[in-house]
């Protein structure tokens, strides 16, 4: 399967500062559990995977505005707020 | 006589509140004073607020007097583990990165209690966000056995079986995503289920991993769990991988003396302790005096299961977890600087090792490169496990197998090596893998510590499993078990 | 330059992006809309607070399965959701729910037209093909405040259809045309509104250069999130431009993600393929697969309207308009259906009727009050106009006197004879009162002039009588009598 996993470059995706003990900690347990993982790479498998999970259109929800939280109650949870919008240290890249 | 309330199974106390003889008050009281005495010890609970109990039990006590009743559970406590929403109580799911949240809603179960006159009580420690099998991933406290205060509970629902071992609570919610109802339902001697994936709304539980976890009930007895199983079941339009008992229907129990029971063939080798084995070797026996027919069944992919859970589980819960990043609620670190530095320091102060372990190897095996030889690959064996588990069922109506390998563990034990951790749920993942319900009975002792045997069924077969297990309960002596404290 | 700009094809696809009109959001119960107080539609779901779910709602699914068959495309029997994982602060749950592998429309294609010569001729057809279009969340909008940034989660969980093409178009002029069909085709289906002032199209444009006839695609760039039509025209210009001089300067294109500053008109680079992101798709496990009903299909095939331009070659082909009418008339379903409610009662005369319609009707509607123009409050009814058209078609009055009715119904909503009527303004076809003036004009010796000129064979010469008799009969005499009148006195 596949061979070694950058940590840095996971730490990253996943937003997760790692200090220098626990990059080695982790790599050596999550190539530990991989390892463990070889059992999948071997075995005969399926080619497909059939969905079990399909539902019809009466699962959906109608197009019916429902009750809203409100201004107040979203920055009362919020860790810092102002005039009803909930703020963050500034963001430079407005790409979205 | 007060005194002894604790001691009392859910169905006798409604019993006692419909004839008037014990009011919901008394009865709250009474747990809140057991609760000043025993919590500190086992730490099942990681918050109660007791005025807010109190009032809901006069409330429910006027609802009686006036003749509006709503059910079985009107005035009954049921302790609900910290990951399912209960609207103004915490929502922490034993992390600190939502220490600081209160819930806005209500879940689904939570409305189902209200709706039932159940008196919501408490909120149940875990591991954080429900990933472990002991509890001590819980950044807010320690919970240890009730047979034994130097052992785990299980997890990672340990607080809410802990809290029925202790007499804390006649009934609790748990959730399950690869045993973490049965397991420490096993461990601390109590019932635990987990229905049918779909049975239960998830809306309002906190997922972990989306596909496999499921609200489920636990007590100290058949009958107990399944008054709060009936009380939970119920389609929900919230959730759209719920159905609920109406659609399909549940399969009634028929005869537990007729039940067809499949071994399957190699399990009890597979590091089982030997004391465990004996005690689930006794259950099989009893089953066979009584008139069920025994037989081995084949599971051949059984291997596949903790390697596919553990892909399947940690790539769900990478993503889910993602919105825990300091900006809308819980924890944000007071270290400034661009939003990225911010939510990177809050997720890294606010997660746990584990938690951290778990996303750390979900994102890998979502990621570019990777999916295909592990979450893909994952996601067929699992199709495969189902479709194994399906045609065995077909030939039996329950597998059983013991919970868990071994008794409940030293705290600290295990602690450095999750591998030996994740192979705790060897028995129980498959349940969640293939979307069946399960369950496990207290069925012995090795030394003081409980043992329980599992049972899986069938889709929508739990009223199978509960006759099964009712009819086990009935001769033996674990139904209404607790710990001296 | 050893190439001239035209030894480079340009290659164009687009993604666009589409509020849906529906009044709650994509996957929960909150409403929507335009100008509400930063974050007052936002429930737990919106917020992604813990142990919330998302529903599919149904109107946006069918919203989308409309779009679909306006296009031609073909609807799947089943589609799905995947999530789409990257952090941002106005993402809510940190992932984005979208259609990766199975969206609910696959295909299609868009007609557009390219202007004409001018703007009384037609331009070339073309068909832009669509490979899917897929129906995903919006997020939520960030503004910024001093040191710090704020969210308001208001749009977020919007239902957005993502529409996107094959690399079909050739110049920034089909990029703005294929967005006008497009748009066009999408409000008059009731799919979306496309207000872009609101944000509600916004596009992420492809963009590719090559050397003409050659097979291969250049490498391409995608300047993302532009919101109105005249910024892709823009930045389809900035790109083709840059790349060809970068290409021609030795140069190589780098696969990269761009932004477009509107007010710089200039485009800059977000970030190249190395800091490409990674966002690990895989199937929503809280949304189940979806099966697709063929009722569903064939109810909403049947609110597909007339397609914009079938519409637009039968007017021009059927009824015999002129292109700048029918092209008018068509670009609005509710012109459109109104002219055609209008031709219905008077079918005679339908170039008469769209003239009225694409000039009179739309420059008053569009100078009183209601903006936008509605035809729900115009106070002429179709059968109305129809009514003043056939007047002057009989001769009843004349147009000049036309225009004075129509005002007049337009402020009054009164049928045009009642106008008439009340106005005195029908017209004189008593024949014998104007036979009586048409000889005394005639004996006029200040006419004999033009009547020479007439019987030499100046037909034009005869229109210089008509003047007089109107005078005379102050206007009201029915001009189509009085043309006989005199062709038969002066034969
Ligand atoms: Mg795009
Ligand atoms: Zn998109």
């Amino acid at each position: 399967m596949a061979e070694g996993f950058d940590i840095d470059h996971l730490a990253k995706l996943a937003r997760l500062s790692l200090t220098a003990e626990e990059k080695v900690l982790y790599s050596s347990q999550l190539n530990q559990i991989l390892g463990h993982f070889q059992a999948l790479a071997d075995a005969d498998l399926p080619a497909t995977i059939d969905d079990a999970r399909v539902v019809n259109e009466a699962a959906l929800r109608s197009d019916e505005p429902g009750p809203v939280l409100g201004a107040e109650a979203v920055t009362r949870i919020a860790p810092a707020s102002r005039d009803g919008q909930i703020s963050v240290p500034r963001v430079v890249d407005d790409e979205s | 006589m007060a005194d002894a309330l604790h001691t009392l199974s859910a169905a006798e106390l409604g019993r006692r509140l419909a004839a008037g003889t014990l009011t919901s008050r008394a009865l709250c009281e009474a747990l809140i004073a057991r609760y000043q005495r025993v919590n500190d010890k086992v730490g099942a609970f990681t918050h109660l607020d007791q005025a807010d109990v109190l009032a809901q039990a006069d409330a429910s006590d006027a609802r009686r007097k006036a003749g509006q009743g709503r059910g079985p559970l009107e005035g009954i406590p049921v302790a609900i583990k910290d990951n399912i929403a209960v609207k103004g109580q915490p929502l922490t799911c034993s992390s600190k990165m939502l220490a600081p949240l209160v819930s806005p809603y209500d879940s689904h179960v939570a409305e189902r209690l209200r709706a039932a006159g159940a008196i919501l009580y408490g909120r149940l420690n875990m591991d954080e966000f429900a990933m472990g099998s002991s509890t001590e991933n819980s950044a807010l406290r320690k919970t240890f056995n009730p047979w034994d205060l130097a052992r785990i509970p299980g997890g990672s629902s340990g607080g809410s079986a802990a809290a029925l071992a202790a007499g804390l609570v006649p009934l609790s919610l748990g959730s399950d995503t690869g045993g973490s109802i049965r397991q420490p339902a096993s461990h601390c001697g109590v019932v635990g289920l987990k229905p049918t994936y779909g049975l239960i709304s998830r809306f309002g539980l906190v997922a972990f991993a989306s596909s496999l976890d499921q609200i489920g009930p636990m007590a100290r007895s058949i009958e107990d769990c399944e008054l709060l199983l009936n009380a939970l079941s119920s389609a929900d339009a919230r959730d759209m991988t719920c159905f609920g008992p109406s659609d399909r229907g549940l399969t009634p129990a028929g005869d537990a003396k007729k039940l067809r029971i499949g071994i399957p063939k190699g399990f009890l080798g597979k590091g089982v302790a030997p004391e465990v084995a004996a005690a689930v070797n006794a259950a099989v026996e009893f089953y066979r005096a009584q008139g069920c027919a025994i037989s081995e069944a084949e599971l051949p992919s059984a291997d596949l299961a903790v390697p596919t859970y553990y892909v399947v589980a940690t790539a769900e819960a990478s993503s889910n977890l993602g919105r825990y990043d300091g900006v809308r609620y819980g924890h944000r670190s007071a270290a400034a600087g661009t939003p990225v530095e911010m939510m990177t320091a809050s997720r890294s102060e606010g997660f746990g090792p584990e938690v951290k372990r778990r996303i750390l190897l979900g994102t890998f095996v979502l990621s570019a490169g990777y999916a295909d030889a592990y979450y893909v690959r994952a996601l067929r064996a699992r199709a495969k496990i189902r479709a194994e588990y399906l045609a065995a069922l077909a030939g039996v109506d329950v597998l059983l197998t013991p919970t868990v390998p071994t008794p409940a563990f030293k705290v600290g034990e295990k602690a450095s090596d999750p591998l030996q951790l994740y192979l705790e749920d060897i028995f129980t993942i498959p349940a969640n893998l293939a979307g069946l319900p399960a369950i496990s009975v207290p069925c012995g002792k090795s030394g003081h510590l409980p043992v329980g045997f599992h049972l899986v069924g069938a889709p929508l077969s739990e009223a199978k499993l509960l006759a099964a297990g009712r009819l086990f309960e009935a001769a033996h002596g674990y139904a209404h078990q607790q710990a001296a404290l | 330059m050893s190439n001239a700009p035209s030894d480079w094809e340009v290659v164009i696809g687009l993604e666009v992006h589409v509020q849906l009109h529906t009044r709650a959001k994509v996957f929960a119960s909150s409403p929507w809309g335009f100008g509400k107080e930063p974050n007052e539609q936002v429930d737990p779901v919106v917020l992604g607070l813990p142990g919330t779910l998302p529903v599919v709602n149904r109107e946006a699914v069918e919203k989308s399965i409309l779009f679909g068959l306006v296009v031609g495309a073909s609807v799947p029997e089943h589609c799905s959701w995947d999530r789409k994982n990257y952090f941002y602060p106005d993402n809510p749950k940190n992932y984005q729910l979208t259609q990766k592998d199975f969206p609910v429309v696959v295909g299609g294609q868009v007609e557009i037209e390219l202007p004409g010569a001018s703007r009384n001729v037609m331009g070339e057809h073309k068909f832009i093909r669509i490979h899917h279009a897929h129906l995903e969340e919006d997020v939520g909008k960030l503004s910024h405040a001093g040191s710090g940034s704020l969210v308001d989660y208001n749009r977020a969980g919007v239902p957005l259809l993502e529409i996107v093409t094959e690399p079909d178009l050739r110049s920034s002029a089909e990029a703005e045309a294929f967005l006008r069909s497009l748009v066009a085709m999408l409000t008059q289906a009731g799919v979306a509104d496309c207000d872009m002032e609101k944000g509600q199209l916004r596009c992420d444009c492809n963009v590719s250069i090559r050397r003409r006839g050659a097979e291969k695609l250049g490498t391409r760039t995608e300047t993302k999130n532009l919101n109105s039509i005249s910024s892709v025209r823009d930045t389809v210009i900035y790109e083709t431009a840059r790349q060809i001089r970068e290409l021609e300067a030795g140069r190589s294109i780098t696969q990269e993600t761009r932004g477009w500053n509107a007010e710089l008109a200039r485009g800059y680079v977000l970030r190249d393929k190395e800091d490409a992101h990674d966002y690990r798709y895989f199937p929503d496990p809280d949304i189940p697969t979806l099966k697709i009903s063929r009722e569903t299909v064939a109810r909403l095939a049947k609110q597909v309207p007339e397609n914009l331009y079938d519409r637009q070659r039968r007017y021009v082909e059927k009824l015999g308009l002129p292109y700048t009418a029918a092209s008018v008339l068509v670009n609005d379903r509710a012109l459109a259906e109104w002219f055609e409610a209008a031709v219905a009662a008077h079918p005679t005369n339908p170039s008469g009727i769209a003239n009225l319609v694409a000039n009179d009707l739309l420059r008053d509607l569009a100078a009183s009050a209601t903006a936008p123009v509605s035809l729900e409050s115009c106070p002429i009814k179709p059968a109305q106009l129809a009514g003043l058209v056939k007047l002057t078609d009989e001769g009843v009055i004349s147009k000049q006197q036309a225009k004075e009715v129509f005002a007049e119904m337009f402020t009054s909503g009164r049928d045009a004879a009642a106008i008439v009527d009340a106005k005195g303004l029908r017209q004189n076809s008593d024949t014998g009162e104007l036979e009586k003036i048409v000889q005394e004009v005639i004996a006029d010796p200040a006419v004999a002039k033009s009547i020479a000129e007439y019987r030499a064979g100046n037909e034009k010469a005869i229109n210089a009588l008509k003047g007089p008799i109107m005078k005379r009969t102050q206007g009201k005499a029915n001009p189509v009598l009085i043309d006989q009148l005199l062709r038969k006195f002066l034969a």
